[in-house]
């Protein structure tokens, strides 16, 4: 229960702030993606269906306040998160250099995948800067991770023993 | 045989069905019974989220507009600090409240100028993503709003309704990839299509590079294709290039309307003419 608590509360604070932040107080690339964060957290550390359970709060605050396509970023972020589980399961270590290029590849991943189905549309508002930008939060968001998921797998952990 | 490698690799296999699925969902036009039913949950999802990011910069402001400037006065003003800082306090509490009742009155008098009844509304958050540029306003099928529904503000375009919810609705900005529509230069009335290219501009398509077009020029909605209303205005041309190569001219033209500071807008409700379908008309 607690997992889901604090991760919930982690997503919702993180989201509010950016849906504030971004009203001309802060420019886009300079803010994590939390809810992003909360997923892929639940699936590289949360065992079983708790994961998937807590993992499903963020992935709607994904689908609420990103204004893609309808239901689009929900599964999105669901497939982030069995991404996240099986890379848990399979080749991770608990190291903050694993953490940081688990993170920083599944937002690049996810970022390419929007830009191509956005310029396969015939939409193509992309440029170096953008590129440079989209960079930085990449790097912004794994960074906060490596510190996150540190502190909060340790604290799981002493609770647990 | 299948059933081991399943039973070793549902994961992943789960993940490429959810996203060849979000990948159906990004491509298929909305309005689908789904997108109803999911409407109700995300407006109960969504109100908690800006109803505290509200209240945060409603304490925010109160806070900068009360504390800060006041401290900035008496520092410039010691000797008449406390008689400034009354009177400061108290124009600083209305302030608010004073450019709010300007705005609006502004936001009255181009709705009745316009010679339709429109619906006003506040913004109440925006899009976060890096990909998409939306704002979400607070009013939504309860005032009679439907998607593909013009939003403007006096001084120009802001967008279009992209989705609805009950007393929510989600705006896609005029400089989002997936917006475009039929425009007209104002003084040579040459027609292009303006689409979306981030940040706060958008690209003119199509115009020849023979057709007289300058930097400086007003771009205007021609209302042709039924999306946005006549005469609406886009923006102004900041850059005209004539490639070598092309056919066309390259043309940019930045939005009329500082995006991230509108704080309320108008819906004019007339149904678009052409069925509104993923953004584009």
């Amino acid at each position: 229960m607690r997992p889901l608590l604090v991760l919930l509360a982690l997503s919702f604070a993180g989201t509010a702030m950016n849906v504030w932040l971004l009203s001309g107080f802060l420019p886009w690339f300079l803010l994590p993606d939390f809810s992003f964060l909360a997923i892929v957290y639940s699936g590289l550390f949360l065992p079983g269906p708790l994961g998937l359970l807590v993992a499903l709060p963020p992935a709607l605050f994904r689908e609420v306040t990103i204004s893609g396509p309808p239901g689009s970023f929900f599964l999105a972020s669901i497939a982030v998160y069995f991404a996240a589980s099986e890379i848990g399961r399979r080749i991770f270590l608990r190291a903050e250099i694993f953490i940081l290029l688990v993170v920083a590849g599944l937002l690049a991943a996810e970022s390419l995948s929007v830009v191509l189905l956005l310029v396969l549309e015939g939409g193509n508002p992309f440029s170096f800067l953008w590129g440079a930008e989209e960079a930085v939060r990449i790097a912004w968001t794994s960074l906060i991770a490596v510190f996150l998921f540190m502190d909060l797998s340790g604290r799981w952990q002493r609770i647990q023993e | 045989m299948v059933l081991k490698f399943l039973r070793k690799w549902w994961r992943i296999f789960l993940m490429a069905v959810l996203l060849v699925a979000a990948i159906q969902f990004f491509v298929r036009p909305p309005g689908l019974p789904l997108d109803q039913f999911a409407g109700g949950v995300v407006t109960s999802l969504f109100r908690p989220v800006y109803e505290s990011v509200d209240f945060v910069r409603q304490r925010v402001s109160s806070v900068w507009s009360g504390y800060i400037e006041l401290v900035d006065v008496s520092r410039e003003n010691a000797e008449l600090r406390k008689e400034v800082a009354e009177l400061r306090e108290k124009v600083a509490e209305s302030r608010d409240a004073v450019l709010e009742n300007r705005r609006l009155e502004e936001l009255l008098r181009f709705s009745k100028t316009q010679g339709k009844q429109m619906v006003g509304a506040r913004v109440v958050g925006h899009d976060v993503s890096p990909w998409f540029q939306g704002i979400f306003i607070d009013s939504g099928t309860g005032e009679g709003l439907e998607t593909g529904m013009a939003v403007v503000t006096p001084a120009g375009a802001v967008g279009r309704i992209h989705r609805t919810y009950p007393d929510l609705s989600e705006v896609l900005l005029l400089t989002d990839s997936r917006f475009a529509a039929d425009v007209i230069v104002e003084r040579t009335r040459v027609r292009a299509i303006a689409e979306g290219m981030g940040g706060n501009l958008c690209r003119l398509k199509y115009v020849s590079q023979t057709q007289d077009v300058v930097q400086g020029d007003r771009i205007l909605f021609s209302g042709f294709d039924g999306s946005m209303p006549k005469g609406t205005l886009l923006g102004t041309v900041v850059s005209v290039d004539r490639p070598r190569d092309g056919l066309f001219l390259n043309i940019r033209v930045v939005s009329e309307v500082n995006i991230l500071s509108v704080e309320e807008v108008l819906v004019v409700p007339a149904r678009p003419a052409i069925p509104f379908r993923g953004g584009k008309p």
